[in-house]
């Protein structure tokens, strides 16, 4: 009993690494310092989305024992697999340079020494940890160094909570002269970001390297509500501060290391410092996931031996995919891009094809041959659909908008 | 569940099933199936096919020519469906993973490449 | 019935134009925002430092991206003009010293850090007033 509720503990510590990322960081930084508190609605939206999704993908692996992309090739086909493959190697190669980048600059803000010369040495230790370390210490490691992000939450109370005049922002966003488009821009970025597919993939291989099973439904409810939602306090945590700091003094959160300013304001150089561990932690962890997931899904669509327990040479195409996609990300990341606009520009593709990524979920999970009697309800259909629709919005709108704002 | 005694059963089945060695191992998916034809016009499935062509073929015909040009059958394998033990989404072998070409890309990089590399667990 | 779709698309186009004026920014007030915007958040990191709530390596990290952001945008907003040619001209001599301030922050003791910080609050000011024009 004890240990099942330990694993509770670990899985929600779990999720909360996933959904804080480079990108999100990125999104409710900017959300909150253009437009106060009038993106939180899209955060919340986003966070119900991927509640939802995460529930289900865990649910139907446990019950299963099949992982997403497994599921994807062998239900639709070779054809259709390549669809959401191709859409996760473009977008995730960018989103991996992009949590590179985030982790380099962590260690710059702590060091003063420049991201772009940690950038080849955080590709190594993110490589290393891939190699070997098993998968537990993958997923709790910098998920429990992640709680730290309750610091932005004492931050708020720090600096004596919402202002009064802030709260009507909540549902009526002060739009300046020309920004209407950016606000779509973000709100777009907001989904991608939030609605990672990366996750999802990420999340179903863990159950099965941790052989989840019918009777790990609870573990996985309780993990996708309760961590998820503790991410989502952390996004949101972060756009109040970036709305309370940053709106005031016309600093549009363009950088990462300007929006550390906004913990520096109540905690000086502590407040400063968490911030940049809070940055580090979270781009690990999202680092590690999208480098596995990539791995993950190539391996398990072309039947590859695949697994974190496994030694290298026991999966050596699994491996060599996981090297080859992180020196992919160091050969973006040498080009130089700030990572915040990588990030932001990351989720802007990931946003763009979040129909293809998404649409298996509505045929698959509501397949008895996988599911038996676990199949989904009515109401998580009518939700699943609500998801699509919006995921469809979602990329119509995107890519015109980066255009048209300049990529916010 | 494909009983293997059934004399028509669903393509479909077959295609994209993972292929799992009696030793455990996954050694790659089912991209194309090979079948001859009896004089009374059915079709006896033979063979499973394993390959880039063959998986270039499933996406268009001619990919699968551009394929050919290029690899020349040198990394297309097949297994007879006699092998086949146990049908189903996964389908179960007879033989350890050794004893198939299929997935020898595996043992490549491992004794080529990865072991070249510190803590490759060797 | 041609001629009511091309007359619907007509004012389609038209419609879209007159909306865009405010959907979005043009190119100059957009680069003028940004521009801004560096030049506050500089400022506001040379202040925290000289405070104490940040330390110097934190600031000097932060003007590296400072930098690399900000670099080009005089020749990015000289092509892409303003509307008042004395207001780009009066935003490219704002922007020469400040950019100095960016490329040697004022990170110890052993100098003028408040010149600076008003050098660097002058071009702010100038470049977000431009971009809400």
């Amino acid at each position: 009993m004890k240990k099942q509720w330990l694993s509770i503990a670990l899985g929600i510590v779990t999720a909360t690494g996933g959904f804080l990322d480079a990108g999100t960081i990125a999104t409710a930084g900017e959300a909150g310092a253009k437009f106060g508190l009038g993106l939180i609605w899209v955060i919340l939206v986003a966070t119900i989305a991927i509640i939802l999704l995460v529930e289900m993908i865990g649910r139907f692996t446990a019950v299963s024992k099949k992982t997403y992309a497994e599921a994807i090739r062998e239900d639709f086909g070779f054809r259709f697999y390549l669809l959401p493959l191709s859409s996760e190697l473009i977008a995730e190669s960018l989103m991996l340079a992009a949590e590179l980048g985030g982790i380099s600059i962590a260690l710059s803000l702590f060091t003063g020494i420049s991201w772009h010369i940690f950038f080849p040495f955080v590709a190594l230790f993110i490589w290393i940890l891939a190699w070997r370390a098993p998968f537990d210490l993958i997923e709790n490691g910098p998920a429990l160094l992640g709680l730290v992000t309750l610091s932005f939450l004492a931050g708020i109370i720090a600096l004596g909570g919402i202002p009064a005049p802030l709260i009507p922002t909540l549902w009526h966003p002060s739009f300046q002269q020309g920004t209407v488009a950016e606000y779509l821009y973000l709100s777009a970025a907001i989904f991608g970001s939030t609605i990672s597919p990366y996750l999802l993939y990420f999340y179903s291989s863990g159950a099965r390297e941790e052989h989840w099973s019918g009777a790990s439904l609870l573990l996985n409810r309780v993990t996708a509500i309760v961590g998820m939602g503790f991410g989502s306090m952390g996004s949101i945590s972060l756009v109040v501060l970036a709305a309370i700091v940053l709106q005031p003094l016309n600093i549009s959160s363009n950088t990462l290391g300007e929006l550390g300013l906004v913990m520096a304001k109540p905690f000086g150089i502590v407040g400063s410092f968490l911030f940049a561990l809070v940055l580090f932690a979270t781009c690990t962890g999202a680092a590690l996931e999208v480098v596995l997931a990539i791995s993950y899904n190539i391996a398990q669509g072309f039947g590859w031996e695949w697994g974190e327990n496994k030694k290298p040479i026991e999966a050596a195409r699994f491996n060599l995919v996981m090297t080859i996609f992180l020196l992919i990300a160091v050969v973006i990341g040498l080009i130089g891009i700030d990572p915040l606009q990588l990030a932001l520009f990351a989720s802007t593709v990931i946003a763009l094809f979040l129909p293809i990524s998404l649409s298996p979920f509505l045929i698959l999970m509501n397949d008895p041959e996988y599911l038996g009697n676990k199949t989904n309800g009515r109401f998580t259909n009518i939700a699943m659909i609500g998801i699509l629709v919006l995921a469809f919005l979602v990329a119509i709108i995107s890519l015109p908008l980066a255009i048209i704002t300049g990529g916010g | 569940m494909i009983d293997p005694h059934d004399e028509v059963f669903s393509i479909r089945d077959i295609l994209d099933s993972q292929l799992l060695t009696s030793d455990g191992r996954r050694i790659g998916r089912v991209a194309d199936i090979s079948a001859e034809e009896h004089t009374d016009g059915s079709l006896k499935l033979t063979h499973l096919v394993v390959g880039p062509q063959a998986l270039a073929g499933r996406v268009n015909s001619h990919l699968r020519s551009l394929f050919l040009f290029f690899l020349r059958d040198r990394f297309e394998h097949s297994i007879p469906i006699s092998e086949v033990t146990r049908f189903g989404p996964t389908l179960h072998l007879r033989g350890k993973a050794e004893d198939y070409a299929v997935g020898q890309s595996e043992r490549w990089i491992a004794k080529h490449i990865l072991r070249w590399i510190p803590g490759n667990g060797r | 019935m041609w001629q009511k779709i091309g007359m619907v698309l007509v004012l389609l186009v038209l419609f879209s134009l007159s909306t865009a004026c405010t959907f979005t920014e043009t190119a100059f007030t957009r680069t003028a925002n940004n521009a801004g915007s560096a030049f506050a958040a500089a400022e506001v990191t040379l202040t925290y430092a000289h405070e104490g709530k940040i330390t110097y390596s934190y600031a000097a990290s932060s003007v590296v991206i400072f930098q690399s952001e900000l670099s080009g945008t005089d020749q990015t907003l000289a092509a892409q003009g303003a509307a008042n040619i004395h207001t780009l001209q009066r935003l490219l001599a704002l922007f020469s010293p400040a950019i100095q301030v960016i490329d040697a922050p004022c990170l110890s003791n052993m100098c003028n850090w408040r010149k600076q910080r008003e050098i660097l609050n002058r071009a702010s000011q100038a470049f977000l007033q431009a971009g809400s024009s």
